[in-house]
C-alpha cells in the first residue's frame, strides 16, 4: 500500500447528488456554443472536396458571390494568415497540423477547400452549392487492408520488450496466433461541433465546442497569429465528445478569420456529414497477437504487433499496447506497432484510445487461449494477475482487478455457466440461445497541473473558478461537491464557474484525468480561502473570535468556530466577513502533475474492470441482441455516485455500438466515408439498451491525491467489445476477430436450437 | 435548395391542375421529400402541398373492407382500432418503420412514394447513379452493397425499397386510388411499382399531375397475420429483410396465403411462388422451408448481400410459422 | 420564392415570423425566436434532438419546413416549466439522472412527454420503442427510462395532449 495520507470526506462526496446543472439542461437554457447570437451575427458554410487526393485546379466562386446575402467567400488564395503551430515549445496540441486552406492540394474527403459567409444560414447553404471546384485528381488509398510493410518514414517501433517472447512462442506447449481487427469509428456526440467567432480588434472571443478551453486558446493564438491574451475561448456547456473535441478543428479558424475579415461575429458548425469528414474519428487497427501459456494456464509469452492508420499528414498513433505490458504476469513479452498512411480525415482520440480497440485484440486472444486451455476463462485471468507492473518493476498504487473479475462472476451468475458452444437456452424461449462472456477491463490513471480560485462571498454563497469545463460528465457538480465537503456551505450555495479560458489555468477534459487534476486545487484553494475566513475571524473587531490565534479556529458547516468546540457554537462566516467589510474570502490553489510528484513515480497508476456480458442469439431469424451486461470498476473513490454509474452506463452501451454496430465506411471508389449519417452509422437506441448492473470496487487510490480518485470517462468502455464476442462465440462458435459482429459472418454457426 | 414555387391548394382537383407542369411534386408529410430536396436529390420547381386537402380518414367499406385517405399520418393508422384489429400486419409493419416523430409527419400517399435509401442515390457526389442521373451508371453493383436489393435487380439498379408499410399493403392486395389530369383511376398495388429494369428512375406508374388520394384495402376476415422485421438494431432501421404474412388456416391446412418481402426487393416483393407452394399443405417447417426456397429463387445476390438471401428465407419461415401458429 | 409570413402559436403565445419557405422550424425556433432549447442534432431527421410537438404531435422540428407550420400551435422544451416550477419529467430526468451533456434531453423531453401523454404508465419495452427516435450517445439509456417511469408515477403529473 502506498504510503500517502487519505483524507475521510464527509457524506456529500460519494453521494448520490443529482448534477446541480441539471435545472438548467432539463429546462433548455443551458448554453451551448450554437445557441450564442450576436447583432450582425452572419454564418459561415463551409464547402468540402468530393476527391480523396488530389489538386485544386481552380474555384469557380462567381455565381456564389453575385448570391443574395453573400458576403465573403474564402479560399486558399484568400484566407488571409492562418498559422502552423511550432515544433517543440509550446503546450498546446491541435488536430491536423494543416491549418484550412493552407495550400490547394486535397488529402481527404471531405477537407474544406472553401467557405461561404452570408447574412443567413440558408443564403450561406445555397451559395457554398454554387461554388464549383476543379480537381486534378490523383490517385488515393483508403484500403482496408494495413498490411503494409514499415518504412523509414513510418518505422516499426518497440514499445515494450522482456524476455524473448518469439522463441518461448515457439516452443510453447499451448498457443494462438489470430489477427484482430477494428473499424474506423466516428465519436458522433449528439452535439455537432460549431465555432461562434466574435472579432472586436485585437480581441478573439471563441464560442466553441471544446474538451479543453485552455489549449483551444493556446492553440488559436498559434493559428491566428495573436497574443494568447487577445484569445478567449468559452465553453460554458458542451454536448459531449469522447474525445472528439479535444483539440481544435479547422472550422474554428475558419470562423475566426472571416470574422476578422468581415469584422462581424461569425458562426461556423459542422453539419452530421461534416462529423465524419473533418472532426476526427478513431483510426482502424489491425493487431497480430501471438498468445502462449503452460498446459495448467500460465501465460509464456505476449506478443502485440499492430497497426492503425494515420491521414497524409500528420502521425497520429493509436496506443493498442496501452494496456498489454501490465495487464497481465507474463515472462516474455514484445509489443511493436507502425502507422500505414491513408487519404482519411485526421484520427483523433476516441473515448480509451488506444486501449479500447488494443484490449479488444488482448482480451479476445485471452478467450481464445482460455478454450484452446480448455479453462475458464475467469480462473485463468485469476490465475495471471499481478500486484507488479511487470513492464517496469513497480507496484501498482492501486489494483483490484481480481476482485472485479470474483464480485462480477458473482453477480452476473458465473458459475452456472455451461462452457460448452450453443449449450444454454433462454428460459421459456426454445428459439434463443445464450453466450455468455467476460473480458478485463483497464485504462491509465493520472493527473496534469491545474489552478483554482475560491471565494467565500459574505453573501453566504462560495465561489469556485477554474478554466476547465463540464463535457457532460458532471464536472460542475464535482467542483460544488468539494467546496461544500470542505466549508459545510449547502451545495446550492456553491456557485462552480468553468468553461472560460479567461479563469485560472485547469485542465482538458480527456484521458480519465480531470476529476484527479481539479480536486487538489480545488481543496487546496478551499483551504486558503477558509484560512483567510479565520483570520478574518480572529481580527475583526466585533468579531466573537477577536484576538484569537487563527490556529484554534475551525471552519464546519460554514461557521467559524473554537476548534474544541462544536460547529453548531460557532458564528456564520458571512456574519464575520461582514463585519470586517470584506467581501469574500479568496483562495487559490494548485495541482501539479503525477509524475512531479517523486512518492508517484514509485507506483504504476492505472484503473481496472471487468465485463460480463450475456448475448441472445435467435438463430432461427439471426437476431443478435445483448441481453444484460454486469460491470465491475475498480477506479479508486467515486465523487458522486450518480455521475459515475450514468459514466459506466453510456460507455457499455458505447460498447454494444463498437461491437455490434459501429463502422466508418470508406468506399474504394471514392475514399468517401458514405454513411455519414445516423441512418447509415448505427448508434445504439433505446431499444438496444440491455440490463446493465454497474458494480465499484471503491479503494480511494492515495496515490492520486486525499480524495483518492481516479477518473471513470473511459474504463466502462474497456473490455465490452471483446465480453460480446466471447459471448457470442459461445452462443455461435464463430468467433468473430473484426468488429463490429456482424450477422452475415453469425449465419455460418451449424449451432442449432 | 434550389428556389421554387409553391402552391397551398384548397382541393383535390386544384391539388391535380397545379401539379400538371414539368417538375412539380406534391408535398405530403414531407420526410422523404424535405430530406431529399436538402440534399439537392429533388429539386422540384413547384411544391404542392396537399396537408390541407380532406383526405385524412379512414373509414369501413360496406364490403368489410377499409378505405384510408391519402393524408392518414403513419402513427394514426397504425393506431386506428380496426387496423389494430383487422389489418394486424399493417400496424405491425407500420411501427417496425422510422420513429414516433416520422411516423406523426409521413403519410399513407407519400409512404407509397417513399425513396430508396442507397446511399449513392442520397449523395449527389457520391458518384453515378442512374436513378438519381438517369444513364450515368449504378455505384451500388461493384460499391457498397450490404443493404442492397437481391431481387427485382437490373444491371441499371439494385437500390432497395425502403418501406414497411408498402409490403403489409401488398400482402393485403390493397387498391390504390389516383386522380389525375385524365381522370380518376385505381391501381392494385401490385401492379403499382415498376421494376427498376433501364429506367429506375421510374418508380412507379403514376403519369405526371397525378395524385394518390386514398388507398383501399380488401376485408382479411379469418385470416392470420403478422410482420416480421429483421435488421442489426433493434430499431429504427431500415429491414435487411421482413416478410408480411396474411394466411387463413383451416384445420392446420393453409386455405390460403399471402406472403410480401421487404428489404431484400426493388419494389414491395411479393411472393406468389412461396404462396402456391404452401397452399392446401399442411402448415408445417418443411413447407415453410420449401415456400421460403421458392420465394427466393430468383435471388441474384451481390458482393456484400448474399447473406441476405439466407436471411429472407429465415425470416419468410418464422413469419409463417408465427402467423399461423 | 422571396421570405413568406407566418402565424403559428408558440407554447401558447400567437407570433408572426418573415422567413424563406423552406427554412426550417428549427431555425425560426432557435433564431428568429430565441428558443435555444431545441437542439440540433442532425438535421436529418434521424436523432430527434430537435423534437417539438406540433398541432399534439411530436415532430423532428429539422423536417419540418416552416411554410408547413402556418397557423400550427408548437410546443417546446420551453413550455414544460410553468413558471420556473420543473415539469415532473424534468426533475425526473435531472434526479434520475437521465441528463448528461444535456442535447438531447430536450427533444428526449418532448417525445417523453409526448409518450406519457398516450401512455400514463408505459411499460419498459414501451418506453423503449416510444423513445427509439431519440438517440442519446452519453447516457446508455437507463437513467432514461427510470426518469420515464419516475416521472409516470410521481404524484400530480401534469400530463395532457393539448
Amino acid at each position: 500500500m502506498p504510503d500517502a495520507a487519505l483524507y475521510t470526506p464527509t457524506a456529500i462526496i460519494g453521494s448520490e447528488l443529482p448534477r446541480i446543472d441539471g435545472p438548467l439542461k432539463t429546462s433548455g437554457t443551458a448554453m451551448y456554443a450554437a445557441d450564442y447570437h450576436f447583432p450582425h451575427l452572419v454564418h459561415g458554410v463551409p464547402v468540402t472536396s468530393t476527391v480523396a487526393a488530389g489538386k485544386i485546379r481552380s474555384i469557380d466562386t462567381s455565381a456564389a458571390e453575385k448570391m443574395p446575402g453573400v458576403l465573403l467567400v474564402i479560399t486558399h488564395d484568400n484566407v488571409g494568415p492562418l498559422f502552423r503551430m511550432a515544433p517543440g515549445g509550446h503546450d498546446g496540441r491541435t488536430s491536423e497540423s494543416r491549418p484550412p486552406l493552407e495550400d490547394d492540394i486535397v488529402r481527404y474527403w471531405g477537407q474544406y477547400v472553401a467557405m461561404v459567409v452570408a447574412e443567413t444560414i440558408e443564403q450561406a447553404q445555397i451559395a457554398a452549392h454554387a461554388i464549383k471546384v476543379d480537381y486534378d485528381p490523383s490517385s488515393f488509398n483508403v484500403s482496408k487492408v494495413l498490411d503494409d510493410s514499415p518504412t523509414e518514414e513510418l518505422p516499426l517501433h518497440t514499445e515494450s520488450k522482456r524476455g524473448d517472447a518469439i522463441s518461448a512462442f515457439a516452443s510453447a506447449p499451448v498457443k494462438i496466433d489470430q489477427t484482430y481487427v477494428t473499424p474506423a469509428e466516428t465519436h458522433n456526440p449528439m452535439e455537432m461541433h460549431a465555432t461562434v467567432a466574435v472579432w472586436n480588434n485585437p480581441k478573439f472571443t471563441l464560442y466553441e465546442t471544446t474538451q479543453g478551453v485552455m489549449n483551444h486558446q493556446h492553440v488559436m493564438a498559434e493559428t491566428l497569429g495573436v497574443p494568447r491574451e487577445n484569445i478567449q475561448v468559452i465553453t460554458r456547456f458542451l454536448g459531449s465528445g469522447f474525445g472528439g473535441k479535444l483539440f481544435p478543428w479547422p472550422h474554428s479558424a475558419l470562423a475566426a478569420a472571416a470574422a476578422r475579415q468581415l469584422n462581424r461575429p461569425v458562426k461556423v458548425s459542422t453539419n452530421r456529414q461534416m462529423m465524419f469528414q473533418n472532426v476526427g474519428h478513431r483510426p482502424r487497427t489491425q493487431q497480430h497477437m501471438q498468445f502462449s501459456a503452460t498446459p495448467d494456464g500460465k501465460l509464456v509469452s505476449l506478443r502485440h504487433d499492430y497497426r492503425n492508420h494515420t491521414n497524409l499528414g500528420d502521425d497520429i498513433h493509436e496506443n493498442c499496447g496501452e494496456a498489454t505490458p501490465f495487464i497481465y504476469s507474463v515472462p516474455n513479452l514484445l509489443l511493436t506497432s507502425a502507422l500505414v498512411r491513408r487519404n482519411v480525415g485526421t484520427p483523433t482520440p476516441m473515448r480509451g484510445p488506444g486501449a479500447v480497440p488494443g484490449l479488444f485484440a488482448v482480451e479476445s486472444a485471452m478467450d481464445e487461449l482460455a478454450i484452446a486451455l480448455k479453462m475458464d476463462p475467469v480462473e485463468f485471468r485469476l490465475k495471471n494477475d499481478t500486484l507488479t507492473d511487470e513492464s517496469n518493476g513497480k507496484p501498482f498504487s492501486s489494483r483490484h482487478l481480481k476482485e472485479c473479475l470474483q464480485l462480477g462472476s458473482e453477480k452476473f451468475g458465473w458459475s452456472k455457466r455451461n462452457p460448452k458452444v450453443g449449450s444454454m437456452c433462454k428460459p421459456g424461449d426454445p428459439d434463443v440461445i445464450l453466450g455468455w462472456g467476460v473480458a478485463a477491463a483497464s485504462w491509465g490513471a493520472g493527473h496534469g497541473p491545474c489552478q483554482a480560485s475560491v471565494a467565500l462571498l459574505n453573501d453566504g454563497t462560495a465561489r469556485v473558478s477554474c478554466g476547465t469545463q463540464d463535457v457532460g460528465t458532471g464536472t460542475y457538480t464535482i467542483f460544488a461537491q468539494i467546496v461544500s465537503d470542505r466549508t459545510g456551505i449547502p451545495i446550492d450555495k456553491v456557485r462552480v464557474v468553468i468553461g472560460d479560458s479567461a479563469l485560472p489555468p485547469g485542465p482538458t477534459s480527456g484521458g480519465s484525468t480531470c476529476t484527479a487534476t481539479v480536486l487538489p486545487a480545488i481543496a487546496e484553494a478551499t483551504d486558503n480561502a477558509i484560512k483567510v475566513a479565520l483570520a478574518t475571524a480572529a481580527t475583526a473587531k466585533d468579531s466573537p473570535f477577536h484576538g484569537k490565534k487563527p490556529d484554534g479556529l475551525a471552519f464546519h458547516e460554514a461557521r467559524v468556530h473554537l476548534e474544541d468546540r462544536p460547529a453548531s457554537t460557532g458564528t456564520p462566516y458571512q456574519q464575520l466577513l461582514k463585519m470586517a467589510n470584506i467581501d469574500a474570502a479568496n483562495g487559490e490553489g494548485s495541482t501539479s502533475a503525477l509524475n512531479s510528484n517523486p512518492e508517484a513515480r514509485k507506483y504504476s497508476t492505472h484503473s481496472f474492470g471487468a465485463q460480463f456480458i450475456e448475448v441472445e442469439w435467435d438463430p432461427g431469424i439471426a437476431r443478435l441482441r445483448v441481453s444484460r451486461v454486469v460491470s465491475v470498476i475498480d477506479g479508486g473513490r467515486m465523487i458522486n455516485k450518480k455521475t459515475a454509474e450514468n459514466q459506466i452506463l453510456g460507455a457499455v452501451v458505447m460498447g454494444i455500438g463498437m461491437g455490434m454496430l459501429e463502422e466508418t465506411i470508406y468506399t474504394p471508389k471514392t475514399g468517401q466515408p458514405l454513411n455519414s449519417n445516423y441512418a447509415d452509422y448505427m448508434v445504439p437506441t433505446h431499444a438496444d439498451s440491455p440490463s446493465i448492473e454497474v458494480h465499484f470496487i471503491e479503494y480511494p487510490d492515495p496515490i492520486l491525491g486525499e480524495y483518492g480518485a481516479r477518473g471513470i470517462g473511459e474504463i466502462g468502455l474497456a473490455g465490452v467489445a471483446p465480453a460480446i464476442t466471447a459471448a457470442v462465440y459461445h452462443a455461435t462458435g464463430v468467433r468473430v476477430r473484426e468488429l463490429p459482429v456482424r450477422i452475415e459472418r453469425l449465419m455460418q454457426s451449424t449451432v442449432q436450437v | 435548395m434550389n428556389q421554387f414555387n409553391y402552391l397551398h391548394p384548397a382541393s383535390t382537383d386544384q391539388a391535380v391542375s397545379s401539379a400538371s407542369s414539368d417538375g412539380s411534386k406534391f408535398i405530403a408529410g414531407g420526410t422523404t421529400l424535405v430530406d431529399l430536396m436538402k440534399l439537392y436529390v429533388e429539386n422540384p420547381s413547384t411544391l404542392v402541398d396537399v396537408n390541407d386537402l380532406p383526405l385524412a380518414q379512414v373509414e369501413s367499406l360496406p364490403n368489410g373492407g377499409l378505405r384510408v385517405g391519402a393524408m392518414v399520418r403513419n402513427s394514426d393508422l397504425a393506431f386506428h382500432p380496426t387496423v389494430k384489429e383487422k389489418y394486424a400486419v399493417l400496424s405491425e409493419a407500420l411501427l417496425s418503420g422510422a420513429s414516433p416523430q416520422l411516423r406523426n409527419m409521413a403519410t399513407t400517399g407519400g409512404n407509397l412514394l417513399q425513396r430508396t435509401r442507397c446511399p449513392y442515390f442520397r449523395d449527389v457526389t457520391a458518384g453515378p447513379c442512374n436513378k438519381r442521373n438517369p444513364g450515368t451508371g449504378c455505384s451500388a453493383i461493384d460499391g457498397f452493397n450490404r443493404t442492397m436489393a437481391i431481387l427485382g435487380t437490373s444491371d441499371h439498379c439494385i437500390a432497395t425499397h425502403p418501406s414497411d408499410m408498402d409490403v403489409a399493403m401488398t400482402a393485403l392486395e390493397a387498391l390504390i386510388f389516383i386522380e389525375g389530369p385524365k381522370g380518376k383511376r385505381s391501381v392494385p398495388i401490385n401492379d403499382f411499382y415498376k421494376l427498376p429494369g433501364d429506367t429506375p428512375h421510374i418508380e412507379n406508374v403514376l403519369e405526371p399531375g397525378e395524385l394518390i388520394t386514398h388507398v383501399e384495402i380488401p376485408p382479411a376476415i379469418s385470416t392470420k397475420q403478422h410482420y416480421l422485421k429483421l435488421r442489426d438494431r433493434a430499431s429504427y432501421e431500415f429491414a435487411l429483410a421482413s416478410a408480411a404474412v396474411v394466411a387463413r388456416v383451416e384445420g392446420g391446412h393453409i386455405h390460403s396465403v399471402r406472403i410480401a418481402m421487404g428489404g431484400v426487393g426493388t419494389r414491395p416483393w411479393r411472393a406468389h411462388e412461396a404462396e402456391a407452394v404452401l397452399t392446401g399443405k399442411p402448415a408445417t417447417p418443411a413447407h415453410f422451408q420449401a415456400a421460403a426456397e421458392a420465394a427466393l429463387r430468383g435471388a441474384k445476390p451481390h458482393t456484400e448481400n448474399a447473406f441476405k438471401v439466407e436471411l429472407a428465407k429465415r425470416c419468410v419461415i418464422r413469419a409463417l410459422k408465427v402467423a399461423t401458429a | 420564392m422571396s421570405d413568406c409570413r407566418i402565424q403559428l402559436t408558440i407554447n401558447g403565445q400567437q407570433t408572426s415570423v418573415e422567413a424563406p419557405p423552406m427554412k426550417r422550424l428549427l431555425d425560426v425556433l432557435r433564431e428568429d425566436l430565441d428558443l435555444t432549447g431545441t437542439k440540433e442534432g442532425c438535421g436529418e431527421g434521424e436523432c430527434g434532438s430537435c423534437s417539438v410537438r406540433m398541432n399534439g404531435e411530436l415532430v423532428n422540428s429539422c423536417m419540418v419546413p416552416i411554410l408547413q407550420a402556418h397557423g400550427a400551435h408548437i410546443e417546446t422544451v420551453e413550455s414544460l416549466a410553468i413558471d420556473a416550477e420543473l415539469h415532473p419529467l424534468q426533475k425526473a430526468f435531472l434526479e434520475c439522472g437521465g441528463a448528461q451533456c444535456g442535447i438531447c434531453t430536450p427533444g428526449m423531453l418532448m417525445a417523453a412527454t409526448h409518450l406519457i401523454a398516450h401512455n400514463p404508465n408505459p411499460s419498459l419495452e414501451q418506453i423503449r420503442e416510444g423513445l427509439a427516435g431519440n438517440l442519446c450517445r452519453c447516457t446508455g439509456f437507463i437513467k432514461i427510462f427510470d426518469s420515464v417511469i419516475t416521472a409516470a408515477a410521481m404524484e400530480g403529473s401534469r400530463t395532457h395532449a393539448r
